[in-house]
């Protein structure tokens, strides 16, 4: 289902991310850690991959590489067509309202904002669209089932509510790819494996690409394809 | 304004709290001023309100007009210095006096002519024309100093009546009567038939035309190592007792100068770090760091600017009493000046807190981090 209030500017024959020989390393005092090494992934536009890879394999650098969180060290990083491997901080933070959504694993509501603030926030601090951006926030909350519980701070939704939360506001930005880090790790089998179709249905009704990190194997079958991290080396 | 407005609507009673703090701080702040004014003007007062552009004392009075005594000598000398245009005598004493039918200490100050250390100016009646009149202190009418009252000095019974009232001019906190040099003689000898004429305290001086009240006083005191002449300013400030008032304030006020600025910024830095992990989602998402800045400063401007107002609302009422013998007033341009200094003191304290927002990695998002100290 797409968004009749705003322009779908990705072409789905076009790649949502592309990922050419990544590195990225860290300076830890007088040793150089290697975190992604020569990295190279392809996502289509409405493709579904799940990354899977032991803690401290590299899948969250390689998302906050590929959502503008963090940039490389080498290689070159293309997101909606827009290559942002040399991209300032300030670029990336406008590049993050504009073109990625995120579901993190830690924490993912502003807890004094109500739900439809949280969807809100997003356009709030960036373009500040305004009546299109709460169309846009009660459409979502509303495909999301969650029009009813629009008013409720995150401490008054359930786990599942909150994570349909986190998504609508993923996709608030209308991104060209969302990155959703460990989505289900703090529900059990049965919510995790619906927010998981939750997060399937979504992305295949809007025809967005997304990225699932998650070491939890009973997930993954949600995805199209299965990519493998280990020692910052991909296998896709 | 979106998150800012939110987030203090969601957690009142934090907010609340601070404003609470913060107006208890600013009350304390402008009712001390007022108390810190009010005790300077029921003690200087007659000097800083009288009319006299230059006093002249004798060095041994120690700028204290009751301990000054001008002999003939002093007196000529003073007088005769090219520089003065106008000169005339000024006494000064206490005397017990039956005021509204109770003994009370009273000051009478008496002076030679109208300009010459009569008050600056009358808020009611008019200046004494004749024998047994005097000037009384505006806020001492409650007292029964009020215009047609009158007192008896004790002993000797000589009667004063209030013909006129001016405002600010009593001396050392005591209920303050001016009247004409000749009153105040035949006061000094009514309680003392026995006594001389006593020795002027003091000479007011104005100007010879082209002659500033600085000028004259260097030339005054140049021209007798007795003389110790300052313009009316100085006279009302160097008066014994003032500058440590005025020292002792300032110190309570430095340290309320520190402790708003600390109490506000460390309830800011508190709630930037318990809300850490909300600034770093919001980074990681593409919030801008300068408008989560924006936002924790129009917090910081609205804390402030409704912490004032309660305490300038709780210090109005209580502004226009009167604490025992010192009236107290509303010191509206205190008020506004210490309102700027709260408020940049207030922006100042919470760029600790800013510091820490625009320190925020929005890579934290992804491990839980939070806010890097």
């Amino acid at each position: 289902m797409s968004d009749p209030t705003t322009d779908d500017t990705t072409d789905p024959a076009e790649p949502s991310l592309v990922l050419e020989d990544v590195r990225k390393v860290y300076r830890m005092g007088d040793s150089d850690v290697v975190a992604l090494d020569h990295a190279t992934l392809e996502v289509a536009g409405d493709e579904i991959v799940a990354l899977v890879g032991p803690s401290g394999s590299g899948k969250t650098t390689l998302c906050s590489i590929a959502g503008g969180i963090l940039s490389p060290t080498e290689g070159r990083v293309v997101v909606g067509g827009e290559e942002i491997s040399d991209y300032s901080p300030k670029q990336l933070t406008t590049f993050r309202q504009d073109k990625v959504g995120f579901v993190f694993q830690a924490v993912n509501l502003v807890p004094f904002l109500t739900a439809r603030e949280n969807l809100l926030v997003v356009d709030e601090l960036g373009r500040r669209r305004g009546a299109p951006a709460r169309q846009r926030a009660d459409q979502l909350l509303e495909e999301l089932g969650l029009s009813a519980r629009a008013k409720n701070l995150p401490g008054q939704l359930s786990g599942g509510e909150r994570q349909r939360v986190a998504i609508g506001r993923a996709l608030m930005n209308d991104p060209a790819l969302v990155l959703f880090d460990e989505p289900t790790s703090a529900l059990d089998t049965k919510l995790g494996e619906a927010v998981m179709e939750l997060i399937q249905t979504e992305m295949k009704s809007r025809g967005i690409a997304a990225i699932v990190v998650t070491h939890d194997e009973r997930m993954v079958h949600y995805a199209d394809r299965v990519a493998h991290i280990l020692d910052g080396r991909l296998r896709a | 304004m979106f998150l800012a407005l939110r987030e203090m609507r969601r957690t009142k009673a934090r907010f609340g709290l601070v404003v609470a703090a913060v107006a208890l701080l600013v009350f304390l702040i402008f009712i001390q001023l007022t108390l810190q004014n009010g005790l300077l003007t029921a003690f200087v007062g007659a000097i800083r309100n009288q009319s006299a552009p230059v006093l002249v004392y004798s060095v041994d009075g120690r700028r204290n007009l009751q301990g000054s005594v001008i002999t003939p000598p002093l007196e000529a000398a003073i007088t005769a210095v090219p520089e003065v245009g106008r000169a005339g005598r000024i006494g000064e004493g206490t005397f017990t006096a039956t005021v509204d039918g109770d003994l009370a200490d009273v000051a009478l100050v008496g002076y030679e002519a109208e300009g010459l250390g009569s008050p600056t100016a009358l808020t009611a009646g008019r200046f004494p024309e004749r024998d047994g009149e005097v000037v009384a202190n505006e806020a001492d009418a409650d007292l029964g100093l009020g215009l047609g009252d009158t007192v008896a000095l004790e002993p000797g019974g000589l009667e004063l009546t209030v013909v006129g009232q001016a405002e600010d001019i009593n001396l050392q906190v005591t209920p303050t009567l001016f009247t004409t040099y000749d009153t105040y003689v035949a006061a000094v000898r009514s309680v003392n038939p026995d006594a001389r004429d006593p020795l002027p305290n003091a000479i007011a001086l104005t100007p010879a035309e082209g002659v500033t009240p600085d000028q004259l006083s260097a030339a005054v005191n140049a021209a007798d190592p007795e003389a110790d002449a300052l313009p009316r300013a100085a006279a009302a400030d160097e008066t014994p007792g003032v500058a440590q008032v005025r020292q002792s304030f300032q110190v309570i006020f430095l340290l309320y100068a520190l402790v708003v600025p600390l109490v506000t910024g460390l309830f800011f830095l508190i709630i930037t770090f318990q809300k850490a992990n909300a600034l770093t989602l919001l980074r990681a998402v593409g919030a801008p760091a300068r408008r989560l800045v924006a936002a924790l400063l129009v917090q910081v401007v609205i804390v402030m600017a409704a912490g004032i107002a309660l305490g300038t609302a709780l210090y109005a009422p209580l502004s226009v009493q009167r604490v025992g013998s010192i009236p107290l007033r509303f010191e509206t341009r205190a008020v506004v000046v210490w309102t700027v200094v709260l408020m940049l003191l207030g922006v100042l304290s919470s760029l600790f807190s800013a510091r820490r927002v625009l320190r925020i990695d929005p890579v934290e998002a992804t491990t839980g981090a939070g806010v890097q100290v």
